[in-house]
């Protein structure tokens, strides 16, 4: 137990240390990708917008699901958080192996990688809030005092995507076929989440076992609190136990393998 | 007073070759490499000592050079000290701000400017930000990229990026500094700034850790040595001591057990009239015959080589294999031998030289077999001059004054050779 509490000490001492290198990490992952892409932080919009199109498209005129509020607002708040969950994990697979050079050269805490890859997913994440704002003022959404629960609900939702990511990012780097994995997994997820549909009366097993996935709370707190001014479910409580027990979980596991990883990248 | 750099016992052990693990093995996997104590001292199926039992210190302001063959374990022991890799047993320590060179551009992205990535590659190495914008102008002023701060480094040539790179560490002001052989990059003048900023680092009182292939500059810029061979110290001393151990140990292992997939059958030196002879005159063409053979075992592989070396010293005077020097000739599938003819002119001066034969193959780092000496040749000449290489250098006069009362008589010689002693 002293031992853990060792490392975990080392381990935010190193980040407060190297916090330089976490800014120029996160700024270079940023410039890289909008490099010479002429819409720039558009794509961070671009894909949950299709993706609201799309499941508009479906989910009113095809295939009509009831609701609590207007179906668009609701598909994108939806797709807007996911969107971001997908891609910080994206970026967090690879964030070790793409940077095989730096790993086996070069000694820094590696847990930079993939919190950094989570830091550019946050901007873009910042980015799509924008349209969410312009869509609720369309939908005339009131501004509540409910929306003093984002900053939590934010939280919870970032820890619990550096959990996986860390995992993600490890075990990618020990077995490549991770990396493939993930693909099928995350789509599994988001149709095991309320992401494009609401999940609240699903009954049963399956209702059970959407109801387990930690992000189901995660996405209906983020829609109470910012759609329909009211408090964040009491599960988010359940979720924030564990993505911060699941964090430092796997933050420990990430920081006791690093040495291993320039001998097995 | 505490040393800079201890490197206690210390052992690491790597394994061959690939892994095989399945994704079946995954989670189980991750959690008992996570927590589960190995077995230290064992060494297992596929596994070997890059580093066995290795002790050293360096204080401040004094400079170690880690010097021995390829595959003898420097680059690990570099490795172990900047925390890349943590070793298998034994204890190793570094107090103070290290700066780590083992790949200076290792953290450039080809993407961003030059300007762009002397701030990642300070912030990798371990620079705060202030830092690195109070020494960006020396930074970029040491590397003579002023007009291409702005420039992507993918349009850097491979010098301007290992300019860059090490401008930005030489600026770090580390207590230690660890350098894998980083004289080899850069032009002449470089290299020269280079070294004075070590020894100005030295003198600050940073200790240095050194890999290098430069014996004549570990022996120079140097106070200790290191001599490493097969992950073993086999010496430890004064730079000069290592360096003479490192040339004596290369001597005494002349020649390489002979291996099962190829090796030197006969070696012979003969003259123009196909006589074995062991004398020449600068000039003189001779031959060297060798019949390898070959076990068909991976023989695409294989390079046949032949090289001269100095028999005082050992110094290297040529080495080139059959490939190098345009042979054409495809060996056939299966066992089978080859006898290659190497001709060639003596351009050497009086002295005594190894003619040398070897076999190898470059994609393990091996050398198969080797004849050293294969032959001995003694050059006699008849005329005075000094040095190993013949350049044929003719001299003749341009132009004299008469009366002048530093030439006494104007000397016309066509031809090196009619300065007899």
């Amino acid at each position: 137990m002293r031992a853990l509490i060792a490392d975990c000490r080392e381990m935010v001492a190193e980040q407060i240390e190297y916090r330089e290198l976490l800014r120029q990490m996160t700024g270079r992952d940023l410039r890289v990708r909008y490099k010479q892409a002429v819409m720039g932080f558009g794509w961070a919009i671009f894909m949950p917008l299709v993706n609201t199109v799309l499941f508009s498209v479906i989910f009113t005129r095809v295939a009509s699901i009831d609701t609590p509020v207007a179906y668009p607002l609701f598909a994108f708040c939806g797709l807007w958080v996911w969107n971001s969950f997908e891609s910080a994990l994206r970026f967090s697979v690879n964030s070790l192996t793409s940077n095989s050079n730096l790993v086996s050269k070069v000694y820094f805490p590696r847990e930079i990688f993939p919190f950094s890859a989570i830091l550019v997913s946050l901007v873009d994440f910042a980015v799509g809030s924008l349209v969410l704002i312009t869509l609720m003022i369309w939908y005339h959404v009131p501004a509540g005092v409910n929306l003093l629960w984002l900053p939590i609900v934010l939280v919870v939702h970032f820890v619990f995507t550096a959990a996986v990511a860390l995992v993600l990012a490890l075990a990618n780097l020990f077995y490549r076929d991770v990396k493939y994995l993930f693909e099928v997994m995350i789509k599994v997820w988001m149709f095991a989440a309320p992401v494009v549909y609401p999940v609240d009366r699903v009954e049963g097993t399956l209702g059970l076992l959407l109801r387990l996935n930690p992000m189901t709370p995660i996405l209906e707190a983020y829609r109470s609190v910012l759609l329909l001014n009211s408090p964040p479910p009491a599960a988010l409580g359940a979720a924030a136990a564990l993505a911060l027990l699941a964090f430092v979980g796997a933050w420990l596991m990430f920081h006791r393998l690093e040495f291993r990883f320039a001998e097995y990248i | 007073m505490t040393p800079a750099v201890v490197f206690d016992d210390v052992s690491k052990k790597f394994r061959r070759g690939e892994r095989h693990d399945s994704l079946r093995d995954l989670v189980p996997a991750l959690f008992s490499r996570a927590w589960r104590r190995r077995r230290a001292d064992a060494l297992g199926d596929q596994e070997f000592w890059a580093v066995r039992d290795v002790s050293f210190a360096v204080s401040s302001g004094e400079g170690l050079a880690i010097i021995g063959p390829n595959g003898a374990g420097k680059s690990t022991i570099l490795k172990l000290l900047s925390r890349i890799l943590k070793p298998t047993r034994g204890a190793c320590a570094v107090h103070g701000r290290v700066g780590a060179l083992i790949e200076v551009a290792a953290g450039f992205h080809p993407d961003l400017t030059g300007r762009e990535n002397v701030f990642l590659q300070g912030a990798i190495m371990g620079m705060t930000r202030p830092e690195i914008v109070r020494r960006f102008d020396e930074i970029v002023e040491f590397a003579s990229l002023e007009q291409f701060v702005d420039t992507p480094v993918k349009r850097y040539s491979s010098g301007m990026n290992a300019r860059l790179g090490f401008s930005i560490a030489a600026h770090l002001n580390p207590d230690v500094l660890i350098i894998d052989e980083i004289l080899s990059v850069g032009d002449m003048q470089f290299q020269q700034k280079c070294i004075d900023r070590l020894i100005s680092f030295k003198s600050q009182g940073a200790a240095i850790v050194f890999v290098s292939h430069n014996l004549q500059a570990v022996a120079s810029y140097f106070d200790r040595g290191l001599l490493m061979d097969q992950g073993h110290c086999r010496c430890i001393g004064s730079a000069s001591e290592a360096v003479a151990a490192y040339a004596s140990a290369a001597a005494g292992r002349k020649t390489v057990a002979s291996h099962a997939r190829a090796g030197i059958v006969s070696v012979s030196l003969r003259d123009r009239n196909d006589a074995v002879v062991s004398e020449a005159a600068p000039g003189d063409e001779l031959s060297l015959i060798v019949t390898y053979r070959f076990s068909g075992d991976r023989t695409h592989n294989l390079i046949f080589g032949m090289y001269v070396t100095d028999s005082g010293m050992g110094t290297r005077l040529y080495n080139a294999s059959a490939g190098d020097l345009g042979l054409r000739w495809t060996p056939p599938p299966g066992p089978g031998q080859v006898t290659i003819k190497f001709r060639f002119r003596v351009n050497l001066l009086r002295g005594a030289y190894h003619i040398n034969a070897h076999v190898s193959d470059p994609l393990i780092h091996e050398c198969l077999d080797r004849r050293e000496p294969a032959a001995y040749v003694t050059v006699h000449e008849d005329f005075s001059v000094q040095g190993s290489t013949n350049l044929d250098v003719r001299c003749t006069v341009l132009a004299s004054e008469p009366g002048s009362s530093d030439i006494d008589e104007p000397v016309t010689v066509g031809d090196t050779r009619e300065a007899h002693d």
